[in-house]
Order: C-alpha cells, then structure tokens, then sequence
C-alpha cells in the first residue's frame, strides 16, 4: 500500500491537481468483491491574480472564455466506488485536433504522438516528416496522453490533468 | 502531499501562461464555433479480466475572436495636384470567425500641411488593385464592408480632394480605422452570445479595431515653354532675306517637384518659310522626320511634333529645327 499511495501521489504533482487524494485502506469486503471505477472529464482555465505586492497566483476556474490561444486545463477525476482494488490502470484521453498540449505540460507525462499506437514521454517520441526522415516530436505532434496507475484502492479518488491551448 | 512542491508547480504554470497571454493573437486559429469534445477512456483489472470505462464528454465551443488590421497599400506618399486622389488600404481579418467591419476615414491627422476632404472609401470590387470609377463599388454611410470570412483580405480605396490652395511640396496623412462590427473594447471584453454559431465573441489583444495611415504629397508641375531664333544668311551674316536659314529652339522648362505626363510639343513652320528637312532634334540628338518610332515627326505642312511623354520637373528639354527664308 505504501507503494501505491507514492505513485498516487506523484501523479497528482506531476499533474497540477486540485481534488486532494485520500488514499484509505481497503475495506473488508462484504458481499461480491469487485471495484468499480468511474470517470469524470471537466474543463477548467487558469485564472491569474495579483495581489497589491505584486505577486501572482493563479487557480483554476470554471472557463468562461474559448478563443484561440486561450490556455485550459483538461482534467480528469477517478473514484473506486467498489469494494475492492482495481489494478494496472490507464487512463486515455486523445486530444481534439483543435487543441495543442502546453509546451509547459509535464515532461514526464506520457503520450502518443502517432494516433495513439505507440506511447512514451514526449523526449524520448519521434515523428516523421513528408520526406520519411524523422525529427523530434513537439507538444504540437500529441495526439494522446495517457496515465496509468498501478491500483486504485476502495474508496480512493483523484485528479489527474494536462494543460491545452486552443490552436 | 508536499504543499511546497505543488506551489512551485502551480508557480511554473504560471509563468508559462503570461506568456501565452502576452503573445498575439493567432489569424490561422481554429475556427469560431468549432465543438472541441474531450473524453478520457480508462482500463483496469477487476480480479476477473479487463473492464473498460468511458469518462463523461465535455463540449466547449470556440469562441469568435475580434481581430482585424489595416494596412496601406501605397509604396510611399501619392504624388497629388489639387483635385482627387486616391489612397489604398488592406483589410484583413485577423480573427476566427466572419465579421464585417466599419469603416472611418479620418483627414485630421496631426502634422498635416493641410487637411484633404474625404469624399468616398470604395471597395475593389474587381480585385485588380487599382480604383476603377463606375466599377468598384462605392461605400454608403455607415462605410461598412462585407461579412469578410477568418483571414479574408479585402483592398479599399480612400478617394479624396486635395484642395485647391495646397502648396507644391505639402503633405497630408489619412487615417483608416477598421472597427468590428460586433463590437470593440479592450481585450478580453466579451459579447455574449455574438459569436459565430451563438458562441460568445471576445475582443483580441487589437481591441477588434486597426488604423493605418496613408499619405499624399503635393507635387504641382508647369511646364514653361521659351522659343527662340538664330539667323544666318546666304552671306556669312543675319540678315534676315530670302535663303537665310533660321534656326528655332523651343525651351521646355518643368517646373515643380512632381512630373508631367504626355507633354508634347507641337510648332508650325511660319508663312514664307520651309522647313530644312532632317534638321529636327531633341537635346542635340537628331530625330527623323517622318511619323515613326522616334518621338518626333516634322513636315513643312503639318509642322514639327515632339512627344516627350513624362518628364520629371526640374528639368528642361531644347527642340531644334531649320527653316530657310522663301
């Protein structure tokens, strides 16, 4: 269990959340031991505050605003509703060819940038260009990104999320 | 969790998005009205095999941006006399979505020598860059163009009157605004519900209005013509008796900064004189007589014709020709 709750937790870092994870212990089961997982997308955008000293703080915010360029935060929470562990998850999410990941998104975050066959932090991605030779992919080339959690506990909710520009 | 951590992220975050905010507006941005829909797909294990779960869709749709610029299309200041000119201007929408846009010309333009009076902005219609009356239509009050689609330019004209007591070397800016016709404001102001497909339509980082300036030099151009005659006679004199040769030159001074165009210079050869043929020339450079491809042409009947064509002001052009006394 202490190995789950590090992952958990370091997905949360690397993921901007908002929703504090509560990592509890499995209950015993009662009745049919089974987990049942769900899923809630949302959208969010960064809303920036500066106070009289200056200092800027930003928070997330219900998006009122959809122009090209406009920065969001695509988020995904995950709850256990059942009464055991689900395991070797991995969540997915493609991304609509009218957004962009942020060039600022998380380095270790995993993606796809050939339509979702092939996965892997964007550094270590490739794409091929019209001539067949191949570059370094960009956050422009993402087509997927993708998490995956080793077990999620009875109980255990979080937040996962990647930041998006609109093109 | 490490609260430290989670700041310093957020803080990054941050930084990266001024950034973004401060960088101008995208003209090849997804289009107004656009649905972007975001679902994420989960797997897991249950103990008994693979189970598969589709989160929730969430839809937002892209908003209109208002952008535009104006540009002027002139290489450098019009070279005007009093009367009309004509000013060239390029709309462009720089936002997503179709917008059409009001437009105001403006004459009062601080430095000006003098202030042109606007009479008409026209649109080129027949897209061939160049203001054809009667052709490209004419704008009526509120000047406002078409519904020009993301990224749609569109040339216009501003046509003027340089008026009459403007001086040779005076100059005069015009200035062309194009204004969203959904509105304008500072950036980020949003008219709800006034944008393509019922999305909301939001001032760009150019307040959905651009100006540009157009200039007019005057440049006014006489042209001032001075002949004169050499006489030699028969006897090595002046004399003006029959069989003397005189020889005529014919000053055309430019005067002014601009140019003329299609100067000619026409004479008749006197009563009682002949014309000496061969003898017609332009700056010294013989010019034959008959109607050809050089610019002169001279009989004894019709007389002597110089086309020049467009000269430059500031300088002067000497026509010679003979005639001998009868």
């Amino acid at each position: 269990m202490t190995k789950l709750t590090k992952i958990v937790a370091a997905a949360l870092v690397a993921a901007l959340p908002v929703v504090p994870v509560t990592a509890q212990e499995a209950t015993a089961p009662t009745e049919a031991a089974e987990p049942n997982v769900s899923l809630q997308s949302d959208v969010k955008a960064y809303k920036e505050t500066t106070d009289a000293d200056g200092n800027v703080s930003s928070e997330l915010v219900e998006p009122t605003v959809f122009t090209p360029g406009t920065r969001l935060s695509f988020g995904l929470s995950y709850e256990n509703k059942g009464n055991s562990p689900a395991t070797d998850v991995t969540a997915t999410n493609p991304l609509h060819e009218a957004v962009q990941l942020a060039p600022d998104a998380d380095p270790a975050l995993i993606v796809s940038v050939d339509g979702g066959t092939t996965f892997g932090i964007l550094a270590d991605l490739q794409v091929a260009d019209e001539t067949g030779a191949t570059r370094p992919a960009t956050h422009d080339d993402v087509t997927h990104v993708r998490w995956t959690i080793a077990a999620i506990a009875p109980g255990e909710s979080g937040r996962v999320a990647f930041p998006v520009i609109i093109r | 969790m490490n609260t430290k951590v989670l700041n310093r992220s957020l803080f990054a975050t941050l930084t990266a998005a001024a950034l973004t905010t401060g960088s101008p507006a995208l003209a090849d941005g997804i289009s107004a009205g656009t649905l972007i829909e975001n679902t994420a797909t989960a797997t897991y294990d249950d103990g008994t095999g693979v189970q598969t779960v589709d989160s929730n869709t969430v839809v937002v749709r892209v908003d209109e941006l208002l952008a535009v610029t104006v540009t002027s299309l002139d290489p450098g200041p019009i070279s005007a006399g009093p009367g009309e000119a004509v000013l060239t201007f390029e709309i462009i929408n720089q936002g997503n979505g179709p917008e059409a846009f009001e437009l105001t010309a403006n004459p009062a333009v601080a430095g000006n020598d003098f202030d042109t009076t606007i009479e008409s902005i026209a649109v080129d219609t027949n897209g061939n860059g160049t203001f054809d009356p009667g052709v490209d239509v004419i704008l009526t009050r509120p000047e406002t163009t078409d519904v020009l689609q993301a990224d749609e330019s569109l040339t216009v004209f501003v046509i003027v009157t340089v008026p009459a007591g403007a001086s040779d070397t005076d100059e005069s800016d015009v200035e062309l605004t194009a204004s969203a016709v959904t509105g304008t404001g500072a950036p980020g102001t949003t008219f709800a519900g006034a944008g393509a497909d019922g999305g909301d339509a939001i001032v760009g980082t150019g307040g959905a209005e651009d100006s540009a300036i157009g200039s007019l030099i005057v440049g006014i151009t006489d042209v001032e013509l001075t002949k004169s005659a050499a006489v030699i006679d028969p006897f090595g004199g002046t004399s003006v008796v029959p069989g003397s040769v005189v020889t005529f030159t014919i000053s055309a001074a430019i005067v002014g900064s601009g140019s003329v165009d299609n100067l000619t210079v026409t004479d008749a050869i006197p009563d009682d004189t002949t014309y000496v043929p061969g003898t017609l020339a332009l700056n010294g450079a013989p010019l034959t007589d008959a109607t050809d491809t050089d610019v002169g042409e001279a009989s004894d009947a019709t007389g002597i014709s110089v086309d020049l064509g467009t000269v430059a002001g500031g300088t002067t052009q000497a026509i010679t020709f003979d005639v001998t006394i009868d």
